[in-house]
């Protein structure tokens, strides 16, 4: 199991080193002269120089690039052109109010879609069934920022059973605080029900078609033991991953949402750097999200190989 | 947001199967081959027509289709005039209301159908055509070509696309490069953006199902033969893995609206005038609060109705090719 656990760290590092590569390329391959489109073509030349300067825009090719490696280990990224504040100043405190977000649409999401999944396999092919494999598709492929949009008229607006606008006033206490949270987080339940779901379906019936089932049941096992024993632990592997890809995704996704209900998360340090031309903050916020993609992934895959010890033994080798 | 890996692996087996009828590629043969494929082909247009998900996605994207190519001669009012009257609740006059310069909303969603309906499947054809090549490169090359393309595959895979969107189209507007190659339209810049951003997905998949071909008998004999790699891939490989590649297509063009949809509702994506319908939710939600939901509501149905659509559609073709 070390040996498995290792090869796949040092993997998603290499991966993560492409990545920012990859991300750095990107700003040396659409040329651009910051420095000129923030202070206008009429700035001094004085000016644009220090500019220039302040933010390192001088520096070589290499230089700015192992400047920004390096900024992975010691989390200082440079300042912002907005606020000319730490990057990651900018964007550590909006971080952890998505987190709160994310988390709660997860709980939220989860056990609901796992029994949907599970509902739609046992009842397979017959009406039910049908029903939550249109719905999870339906919902799944609808952008979450239209979905967040119809839930805040209808909740929000029209009955007004929740706050419309995710703004938490200071000092307001947890229960109270779902108030605001519960539009955009059931936005983003409803988007990932349908891949959980669907996941949960066809992890089950491949469960349940199998050999090692089949046997379970003819040795005499209750119907509840060779679900609890053989069918659930076999049909959580591909369902677990497919949650860990949607976190990652989840944070692309939570982008919309959070503007929809001005929750004042992540996305609005976004909105505000595109606005600002803020290449910085934006450069950043692309590689913390593809980290927690793949820190996301990898943990899937760790909680994988520990539940099914044939994947763990192919693994290590 | 997306399944890639379900994707990947369902999206061998039809190549498998429709490849062991091939076993040697002399001319008759071939001749044969190419009527199995044309029955295949039938058969699999016989079972999608009698798919009622296939038929309901087919008429509602039609329709979009015909909007987004006529709506602007046959709508009841010019979706770029304004008017005094602002914010008017949906009437006989104006069946969805008005905006908030008094546009007709009725108007500008059915208008609203053709830039997405330009950008999205434009930059997801791009992207089957360039992730095809990718991919072939790589199933067929195997060893260090497709260790290291692997490994960029990888790294574009974690990068969230709308992220990454909003980053790449930031640089781009400030970019005089660009703007010398003309580059001025900022719809070319979006379906670039989302072309290649799509690019290294769609290869992931060609080259799994790349991989199941390779080593089949057929493959094996062309290269006895001496064919050219580049004539075993193009002839012989690439008509064995179409029944993938038109999945891909359809499930990337779902996938493409999604995002175009997205980057312009963030702002930096089809921009305004036009009348699309992510421009107009994020135009139209601050008033949202003040009651005032029919702007935002009848645009946010017309996206819903195109991507369910397109979802049914490609679910059906996926089902189809699975068969």
């Amino acid at each position: 199991m070390t040996k498995y656990i290792v090869k796949r760290v040092l993997l998603s590092l290499v991966t993560l080193w492409l990545l920012v590569t990859i991300v750095f390329l990107m700003s040396w391959a659409l040329p651009s002269d910051p420095a000129r489109a923030i202070l206008g073509p009429f700035a001094d030349e004085k000016l644009v120089e220090d500019f220039r300067e302040t933010f390192g825009l001088n520096d070589g090719f290499l230089e700015q690039y192992f400047r920004l490696l390096k900024g992975l280990v010691t989390f200082d990224f440079g300042l912002s052109y907005g606020t000319k504040q730490p990057v990651w100043d900018v964007l550590a405190p909006t971080l952890w109010r998505t987190a709160k977000l994310a988390t709660l649409a997860m709980i939220i999401t989860t056990p609901i879609s796992i029994f949907a999944g599970l509902i739609a396999a046992k009842f397979r092919d017959r009406r039910l069934d049908r029903g939550i494999v249109l719905t999870g598709l339906a919902t799944s492929s609808i952008p979450e920022f239209v979905t967040g949009t119809l839930l805040a008229v209808v909740f929000g607006v029209k009955l007004g059973w929740f706050k419309a606008v995710a703004i938490i006033p200071e000092g307001t206490p947890p229960l109270e605080q779902l108030n605001y949270l519960f539009l955009p987080a059931m936005a983003l339940a409803i988007v990932y029900f349908g891949y959980i779901a669907r996941m949960m379906r066809a992890g089950t019936i491949q469960a349940m078609d199998s050999d090692y089932t089949r046997t379970a049941a003819m040795k005499g096992l209750s119907s509840s033991q060779v679900m609890r024993k053989h069918v659930l632990r076999n049909a959580m592997a591909p369902t677990i991953t497919v949650m860990s890809v949607q976190i990652g995704y989840l944070v692309s996704g939570i982008v919309g949402v959070e503007v929809v209900f001005n929750y004042p998360g992540f996305s609005q340090a976004l909105l505000i750097a595109v606005k600002q031309k803020d290449l910085p903050v934006l450069q950043v916020a692309v590689i913390i999200s593809a980290l927690v993609y793949m820190v996301a992934t990898l943990t899937a895959d760790l909680i994988i190989a520990w539940l099914n010890p044939r994947i763990r033994l192919e693994m290590g080798n | 947001m997306e399944l890639e890996d379900v994707n990947a692996e369902t999206a061998i087996e039809p190549a498998l199967q429709s490849s062991s009828m091939m076993i040697d590629a002399a001319p008759n043969v071939l001749k044969q081959s190419l009527a199995e494929r044309k029955q295949a082909r039938k058969e699999r247009w016989r079972l999608l027509r009698r798919r009622p998900g296939f038929i309901i996605g087919a008429v509602i994207v039609l329709f979009w289709a015909f909007c987004a190519a006529f709506a602007q001669y046959v709508v009841p009012y010019n979706p770029f005039d304004d008017r005094d009257k602002r914010h008017m609740p949906p009437s006989a006059d104006h069946w969805f209301g008005t905006d908030q310069t008094g546009r007709d909303i009725f108007s500008r969603v059915l208008t609203g159908a053709r830039d997405i309906l330009l950008v999205a499947p434009i930059a997801a054809v791009l992207a089957v055509i360039m992730g095809t090549l990718l991919g072939m490169i790589m199933g067929y090359f195997r060893g260090w070509t497709d260790n290291i393309l692997s490994r960029f595959v990888e790294a574009f895979l974690a990068l969230p696309v709308v992220l990454v969107g909003l980053y790449v189209l930031t640089l781009a507007s400030q970019s005089d490069f660009l703007q010398t190659i003309s580059f001025n339209s900022r719809n070319i810049l979006v379906i670039y953006v989302v072309a290649v951003l799509f690019t290294p997905i769609v290869a992931r998949t060609v080259r799994a199902a790349v991989q199941g071909e390779r080593d089949l008998d057929y493959v094996v004999s062309a290269r006895l033969r001496g064919e050219s790699s580049l004539f075993i891939m193009t002839r012989e490989i690439f008509p064995n893995v179409t029944g993938p590649i038109i999945v891909e297509l359809t499930v990337r063009i779902g996938y493409a609206i999604f995002t175009v949809a997205t980057l312009s509702f963030l702002g930096v994506g089809i921009q305004p005038p036009s009348p699309d319908w992510g421009l107009t939710i994020s135009d139209e939600r601050a008033v949202l609060a003040a009651g005032i939901w029919w702007p935002v509501t009848f645009n946010a149905l017309a996206i819903i109705t195109l991507v369910v659509a397109v979802n049914l559609i490609a679910d059906s073709i996926q089902a189809v090719y699975q068969k």
